[in-house]
C-alpha cells in the first residue's frame, strides 16, 4: 500500500501545483 | 524490469495509465493552443508567441482551469447524488430503498470497524464524520479552488483581450460578472451533467465485460447496483 500512497500523493500535489500555478498567472496578470 | 518495480506497474496501473495520458493531451493542448492563439495574433496584426510563452500565459490557464473545475464540480455532485439518489436498474447507483448514508454496522464505523478498518473509521466523533464525508469534501474543495483559479486567469486574459481592443480592463469582481466568466463555467458544465445522467441511465441496459462500471453481462435490466 505505500506505492499507493505514494500515486495518491503525486496525483493531489499535480492537482494543487496546477491550481497555485494557475492563480498565480492570473495574479502576475500575464 | 525487476519484480519490485513490476508490482508497483501492476498495482497501480489505472493511476499511472491516466497520469500519463493526462501528462500527453496537456502537451497536445499546449501546442494546439500555441497554434490557435498564434493565428488569432496574426490576423490581430500582433507578434506571434513562443510556446513557453503561451503555457506561462493566463490563456493557457484559463483553458486548463475551466476543464479542471468542471470535472470535480461532477465528481463532487456525483458522489453526494448517488448518497440520496437512485437510478433502477444502473450500475452506478444504490438499489432502492438503501438512499441515504446507511447504519454505521453497514457502514463499519464505530464499534461496528473492523480490524483492518481506517482508524478514523473507528475513532468516532469529529474525526468518523469527517473521514465519512471525506471524498466529497475533497472533490467539493477542488472544484471551488479550480473554480477560483479559472475566474482569476480568465480575468487576466479578458482584460488582455480588452486592452488589445482598446478597451478599460475590468475589476475581478466586476469579471465575474462578465458573459465570458460564465458562458466558460456553463459550456464546461452541461457536458458533465449530460456524461453523468446518461452514463447512470445507458448502463442499465448496456455491459461492458469485465468492466467495474458495468453490472455483469448476464445480470437482468432491473438488477441495481450490481457492478462486474
Amino acid at each position: 500500500m505505500r506505492s499507493v500512497r505514494a500515486v495518491f500523493a503525486v496525483y493531489l500535489a499535480v492537482i494543487l501545483i496546477g491550481i497555485v500555478y494557475v492563480t498565480a498567472l492570473g495574479l502576475m496578470g500575464r | 524490469m525487476s519484480e519490485r518495480s513490476r508490482g508497483f506497474l501492476r498495482d497501480n496501473a489505472l493511476s499511472l495509465v491516466f497520469g500519463g495520458l493526462f501528462l500527453l493531451t496537456l502537451l497536445g493542448q499546449a501546442i494546439s493552443g500555441t497554434a490557435d492563439y498564434n493565428a488569432q495574433q496574426v490576423a490581430n496584426g500582433l507578434e506571434p508567441v513562443t510556446l513557453l510563452e503561451y503555457v506561462t500565459s493566463s490563456s493557457f490557464g484559463v483553458d486548463v482551469m475551466e476543464n479542471w473545475q468542471s470535472e470535480y464540480l461532477q465528481f463532487f455532485l456525483y458522489i453526494f447524488g448517488t448518497v440520496w439518489l437512485i437510478q433502477r436498474g444502473s450500475a452506478e447507483s444504490k438499489k432502492p430503498g438503501e438512499e441515504g448514508l446507511e447504519s454505521d454496522e453497514e457502514q463499519r464505523i464505530g464499534r461496528h470497524a473492523q480490524d483492518d478498518s481506517p482508524a478514523w473509521a473507528r475513532a468516532g466523533g469529529l474525526r468518523t464524520a469527517v473521514f465519512s464525508r471525506s471524498l466529497g469534501l475533497l472533490m467539493g474543495g477542488l472544484f471551488l479552488l479550480t473554480w477560483a483559479a479559472s475566474s482569476v486567469a480568465g480575468w487576466a486574459a479578458f482584460n488582455s483581450e480588452q486592452l488589445g481592443q482598446r478597451q478599460d480592463p475590468v475589476s475581478w469582481l466586476r469579471y465575474l460578472g462578465e458573459a465570458d466568466f460564465w458562458n466558460r463555467s456553463f459550456q464546461n458544465w452541461q457536458s458533465e451533467m449530460l456524461a453523468v445522467g446518461s452514463m447512470a441511465v445507458f448502463s442499465v441496459y448496456l455491459r461492458q465485460r469485465g468492466s467495474p462500471e458495468s453490472k455483469p453481462v448476464g445480470v437482468a435490466h432491473g438488477d441495481t447496483g450490481q457492478t462486474g
